[in-house]
């Protein structure tokens, strides 16, 4: 999140997209409703009426897959209706640029298209700069090459009547929404959006959420109280698996695994450090080589020196080009590609798209290693149905892991509240935490690298790995001011114009006075000032002060980055430090120091030419980025139908998909779009009562009690065409897999006309597998398709096509 | 005449002196540990009968005992508990017991009065046991068939209560000699004549014709 | 003993049906879940039983607008003043304790099942194995021990909240205030006002299993205040008039006729 949890108290519109908060984020919804107190309003715009839709003004049912049409829509209505918060607009975004005139978009395709490798050449996707190398500008947003006016042509083909069509929202519903939600463009108002898996599930699921944060931008509701793009994440810690680098292609704090073409530290940094010739950008990223250094050094310890470049060709790298997410793991899996896995916490059987590919997959390993609290499908996979365990194998080990309340650490919520938690009863029997086992694997590998030496042993023999305590444990402190960072040397700073030393062996006190000569460690440069100087852990600081009123609580637990609580909230003033909502101002430029929440950079607001900074201090020009030349498939989101949908042609262009995913094609990858085989929408999601794959919460007999088994949610309408009454058994295939549930016959999902046509829609949650209960039913993910995001890669779990018949 | 004029006469056989019994005691049981059940502050009854769980068993279980003896005794007793037209003048004197009378109609085998008792019981016997039953498993059945189980029990228990005061002072000190014909079954032929003159005439008619 | 009567407040207007109540409640409790199945609907277990004492129940409504509008309440004893429940109940087991509450001591509970037919709200529950009844006591324990109830500690929108009596009516009028009167307060004005109250959305009539106008059954009222007193008035009246009879009129003497005597 942009800003957290309770900052959503203070919002005055409230878009729920993409998200089932009431359900999967209970504890969310508390703020939510004091919002309502306040007078909030609150919009639910979900395929489904849900238990959110209940506790929500108002809630409008979309197609799913078609957020980008519905969130596009409102852009043109807020450029159309000059909603847009002007001042903002102007100084905070990249709206004025101008764009390379070779920079072009004709008929769903960017200029840059390589058709062959599905992926595009972005050397048009740049700006005109002038002699200095800083982007020419044109703040009244007239020139036809600014990027303002290429965001309005773009989207002025997103017409009401387009929208409608493809989204199956009316006319009326969509002008109810963007009416709402746009008057939150004024400067004393804050809208805000919350969204979760309902964006992230889908083949165009970053561009989703960048839509959405054009409008937030559009709107100046980026910085501000109650405003912000707000992600809710799963919990109890995906915000902190993602922060200390879950996914491939990143290292701890979001910094960039290395690919094996930067083969020296100085191309690695090269070309991952931003430089910006504009001065009044602050181009944070530009310290990019102090916090990977500084990684490199807590990774390696006192065998990382500069003479070594700090171990960095002991790192292992990507192959260039290659990607290695869930998708890719099990494709290459299941082609035999793939020796062992590492199955921590997951149920990949249950919970990967594509069941029949995953589970074959795991035949064909040599040994699979499971940690986790429970027994589930993928560590019993070569006994689940259709497995023959004569035929498998595999070697599998199942090692009983620690549960979440049976370990000390720091756990961080959505709003990067990074909260220590202590150790409230021992885990049972030989139960031990992930923490523990990783030690005495890494232990036992270094000793046998030692021994028997090997390929890459420096990356293993260097480690530093010495975080037991005198007990043999994993000491959790150490670890973490580990991730903190220490002085590796002792190092006189000056700070704030004060001159202080600081000694070897010492806590670092922010990721400000990280370098990159070695002199610093960090494990997680955004986690740097979670413990103070003094050794305090202030992810343990329990304070109930709110001296603002806003809900920032400065001294409950540490928020990365710094304890800053609102990202970007020098944009919640004008350039000249005053707050555009003096009723809720998060900061204040007194005339030499901004009070309020922790400022995103000490700066003076930018009005002041000399020493003042632009707000967006990440980005490598110092605004927001309306044109995003980062992403995959263009600069700005463009709407196309899910890999498998209803539609044989995209209603805006010739480009029926996201021209850039990538396609998988074994045996078992099959599609079918637009097919009458399959001519229902099914989506996929959880339910409060049960957590993701319900590997932990099957076994739990009061969570079970509620939500037995598999359920497939279907539309009175569709229902009463195909003779299904309520409770009975049905079976809901796909073009990969089938399941067998019970049909839950309900008003909450109505029929949408697409392009003229009825098409109906169902839903099921995913919560089920074969190993217990045994009469509750096996994985939804026999049906979804082996497809994600372009850019993250995470499954369209969201939108495919099925078949309901009953049984 | 030729026949025998005893002093004492059998009224009632070994069966139906049985049968009476084991109606009066599961009767009277069902009644003590109904009001054991009913009235909360006679904590005597449940302590003297080992709690009020016991007490709620031993209800139950006396008033299977009495729908079977009371059925029997229905179907023993109604040929001669049948109203006949005297009946009605027999009630409209009070039977004599309430004030002087000289034209009461001859009796057969019960008066008018011990007939009205002897339905009494029947019916609100039968009504008894039937909500007995529904309040032994409430659930089975309508909630409002259920909820007026109780009241009707509850009414029953007071007449057929009520009732059994009278049959017992009648049946006793009120009419003396009435008592033992159900203990030993034997009652003077005097009181066969006050009590039971056409049946009696009957049997020694038909004796005296044997 | 200072008496303090306690509200507990369902406002299903903030309730997200998350169900953190109805587990909160079998934590507490210790109760053990049941296996169910799904018949179409996630109202699970499908009613109350003898260990499930709350229960959320989902309604898909349609209101005379034409909108749609999924209902949830939270089902559950209602603690009412004039309790049909204790009125009935032969042992004691059900009474009213210090915060208003009906306390249920399962000690004392003989499993007659007068309570379950009695109760307007159908709420108390039998289990054959123990033969006893249950339902909520209202953490009877927890209220003792000065702490909030399990159900409303776990309630993250604060739809449950418990207080004192006219606080908790006077917070249930303002909150239907802020809801511009589109709402009805449902609690006050039945069986001498209930410990738990509601706010509802809708009318009363449209929710499954509330009854609209809750009283002690007529046929309760009639058992207990007339025909039990009377049993005891009925015998003992009839046993005065017949030792009455005895004293005035005197016995039904037979004459025996003696040998000679015409």
């Amino acid at each position: 999140m942009t800003n957290h949890y309770i900052d959503l108290k203070n919002s005055d519109v409230i878009l729920i997209m993409g998200s089932n908060a009431a359900e999967h984020h209970p504890l969310a919804f508390k703020w939510i409703m004091r919002a309502k107190d306040a007078g909030a309003r609150v919009i639910h715009v979900d395929p489904r009426y849900t238990r959110t839709s209940a506790r929500c003004d108002y809630h409008v049912p979309l197609r799913s897959g078609t957020d980008i049409a519905f969130l596009g829509g409102m852009i043109n209505y807020i450029i159309t209706n000059k909603k847009y918060f002007r001042d903002y607009v102007v100084n905070y975004t990249n709206a004025s640029f101008l764009v390379n005139p070779d920079f072009s978009f004709k008929d769903g395709l960017f200029s840059g298209y390589d058709a062959k490798k599905r992926s595009y050449n972005k050397e048009t996707w740049t700006f005109q700069n002038d002699a200095n190398g800083v982007p020419l500008k044109d703040p009244t947003l007239e020139h036809p090459q600014c990027v303002f006016q290429h965001l309005k042509r773009h989207y002025s083909r997103y017409t009401l009547e387009k929208v409608s069509s493809i989204t199956g929202v009316s006319e009326e519903n969509l002008l109810k929404v963007y009416e709402e939600y746009s008057a939150t463009g004024a400067p004393d108002k804050a809208g805000t959006e919350c969204y979760a898996l309902g964006w992230t599930h889908h083949t165009t699921g970053s561009q989703i959420i960048r839509t959405m944060s054009i409008i937030q931008l559009l709107l100046g509701n980026m910085g501000i109280a109650g405003g912000g793009i707000n992600a809710l994440r799963g919990e109890p810690n995906v915000q902190g698996s993602t922060d200390h680098c879950i996914l491939y292609g990143n290292l701890p704090g979001y910094l960039k695994m290395p690919t094996a073409s930067l083969a020296t530290l100085g191309q690695y940094l090269k070309k991952n450090t931003p430089t910006c010739n504009d001065p009044q950008s602050a181009n944070y990223y530009q310290n990019y080589p102090n916090f990977f250094v500084s990684w490199l050094k807590s990774l390696y310890g006192n065998a990382a020196t500069p003479e070594n470049e700090f171990g960095y060709s002991w790192l292992p790298k990507l192959n260039d080009g290659k990607h290695y997410s869930q998708l890719h793991l099990f494709d290459r899996m299941y082609k035999g590609g793939v020796k062992g896995l590492f199955a921590y916490g997951t149920d990949p059987a249950v919970s990967s798209p594509n069941t029949n590919k995953v589970r074959k997959a795991l035949e064909k390993l040599d040994w699979l290693v499971c940690a986790n609290i429970f027994d589930n499908e993928t560590a019993s996979f070569w006994f689940g149905p259709g497995a023959d365990p004569k035929q498998i194998k595999t070697e599998v080990f199942l090692l009983p892991a620690a549960a979440t309340m049976e370990k000390e650490g720091s756990q961080s919520n959505s709003g990067r509240w990074v909260q220590w938690k202590y150790k409230a009863a021992t885990p049972p029997g030989d139960a031990i935490s992930c923490g523990d086992i990783q030690i005495r694997m890494m232990d036992a590998i270094k000793a046998l690298y030692a021994k028997e030496g090997g390929p890459n042993a420096e990356s293993i023999l260097n480690l530093k790995w010495d975080y037991k305590d005198r007990q043999g444990n994993m000491d959790v402190l150490k670890v973490a001011k580990q991730i903190n960072g220490h002085w590796e040397a002792d190092v006189e700073v000056v700070d704030a114009g004060q001159k202080k030393l600081f000694k070897k062996g010492g806590l670092v006190p922010t990721f400000g006075m990280l370098r990159s000569d070695g002199t610093t460690s960090c494990g997680n440069w955004i986690m740097s000032g979670s413990f103070g100087e003094d050794g305090e852990n202030k992810m343990a600081r329990r304070g109930k002060e709110d001296p603002t009123g806003l809900g920032l609580y400065p001294n409950w637990s540490f928020a990365w980055p710094v304890n800053r609580r609102i990202i970007y909230n020098r944009a919640s003033c004008d350039i000249y430090g005053r707050p555009y909502n003096p009723k809720k101002k998060v900061l204040e430029w007194t005339g030499d120091k901004w009070v309020g929440d922790v400022p995103d950079g000490p700066w003076p607001p930018m009005a002041d030419k000399e020493k003042g900074k632009y707000p967006f201090i990440m980005k490598t020009d110092g605004v927001a980025s309306l044109f995003g030349p980062a992403m995959a498939e263009g600069p700005f989101p463009e709407h196309y139908e899910p890999l498998e949908g209803p539609l044989a042609k995209n209603p805006l262009s010739s480009q029926l998909i996201n021209p850039t995913i990538e396609l998988f094609s074994s045996d078992v990858d099959q599609v079918a779009n637009a097919s009458e085989k399959f001519p229902y929408v099914c989506t996929t999601y959880s339910c409060t009562e049960h957590w993701c794959s319900g590997a932990l919460t099957r076994w739990q007999a009061w969570l079970l009690e509620m939500q037995p088994e598999l359920y497939v949610e279907i539309g009175e309408e569709l229902a009463r065409e195909l003779e299904i009454a309520n409770g009975s058994k049905v079976k809901v295939s796909s073009a990969r897999g089938e399941v067998t549930c019970i049909a839950m016959v309900t008003k909450r999902f109505r029929p949408f006309i697409i392009e003229g046509k009825t098409v109906h829609q169902v839903g099921l949650p995913f919560n089920y597998g074969w190993l217990y209960p045994k009469d509750g039913s096996d994985s939804t993910n026999f049906l979804t398709p082996s497809v994600g995001d372009a850019n993250t890669f995470c499954p369209e779990y969201k939108a495919f096509m099925v078949n309901v018949t009953r049984i | 005449m030729s026949g025998k004029i005893q002093n004492m006469v059998r009224v009632t056989d070994p069966i139906e002196r049985i049968a009476h019994w084991l109606l009066a005691g599961s009767c009277l049981f069902c009644l003590f540990t109904g009001l054991g059940i009913m009235f909360r502050s006679w904590e005597f009854i449940p302590e003297l009968l080992g709690g009020l769980y016991a007490v709620k068993w031993m209800h139950i279980f006396s008033g299977v005992v009495f729908a079977f003896a009371l059925a029997y005794a229905f179907m023993m007793w109604k040929k001669d508990c049948a109203f006949e037209p005297d009946d009605a003048k027999w009630i409209a004197q009070g039977g004599g017991y309430l004030w002087k009378t000289n034209n009461l109609p001859p009796v057969y085998k019960y008066n008018a009065g011990q007939k009205l008792f002897f339905w009494f019981v029947v019916v609100f016997g039968a009504l008894i046991v039937l909500s007995g039953l529904v309040m032994w498993n409430p659930t089975a059945f309508p909630i409002a068939v259920a909820r007026w189980s109780y009241a009707l029990h509850a009414l029953s228990a007071l007449v057929i209560g009520s009732f059994f005061v009278v049959h017992l002072y009648l049946g006793t000190i009120g009419n003396p000699g009435t008592f033992q014909a159900m203990t030993t079954g034997w009652c003077s032929r005097a009181w066969c004549e006050t009590h039971c003159p056409r049946w009696l005439a009957e049997r020694e008619k038909g004796s005296s014709e044997s | 003993m200072k008496k303090t009567e306690y509200i507990k407040l369902i406002d299903t207007t903030r309730c997200t049906a998350c169900r953190g109540c109805q587990v909160a409640c079998k934590q507490w409790n210790e109760m053990p879940a049941s296996r169910t199945r799904n018949f179409g609907s996630y109202q699970n277990p499908p009613d109350l039983q003898w260990n499930t004492w709350t229960l959320i129940r989902f309604q898909e409504h349609v209101d005379k607008n034409g909108d749609f509008k999924w209902l949830f309440r939270k089902d559950g004893c209602m603690h009412c003043t004039e309790a049909a429940c204790i009125k009935v109940c032969p042992s004691g087991a059900l009474y009213h304790t210090e915060f208003g509450t009906v306390g249920i001591n399962q000690k004392l509970c003989i499993g007659c099942k007068a309570c379950i037919s009695a109760c307007p709200f159908d709420i108390p529950r039998f289990n054959q194995e123990t033969e006893k009844v249950y339902k909520c006591d209202l953490c009877y324990d927890r209220l003792k021990g000065g702490q909030q109830p399990a159900c409303v500690l776990s309630c993250p929108t604060s739809a449950i909240t418990i207080g004192e009596r006219e606080a908790m009516i006077d917070k249930a009028y303002r909150r239907l205030d802020q809801l511009g009167g589109k709402g009805v307060v449902y609690g006050d004005k039945f069986v001498g006002g209930t410990h738990v109250m509601y706010i509802l959305s809708e009318d009363p009539a449209v929710y499954d299993k509330l009854p609209v106008k809750p009283r002690i059954p007529a046929s309760v009222i009639l058992w207990k205040n007339l025909f039990k007193p009377f049993t005891l008035i009925g015998m003992g009246a009839v046993a005065g008039m017949a030792a009455l009879h005895y004293l005035i009129k005197g016995p039904h003497e037979v004459h025996e006729k003696k040998e000679g005597d015409e």
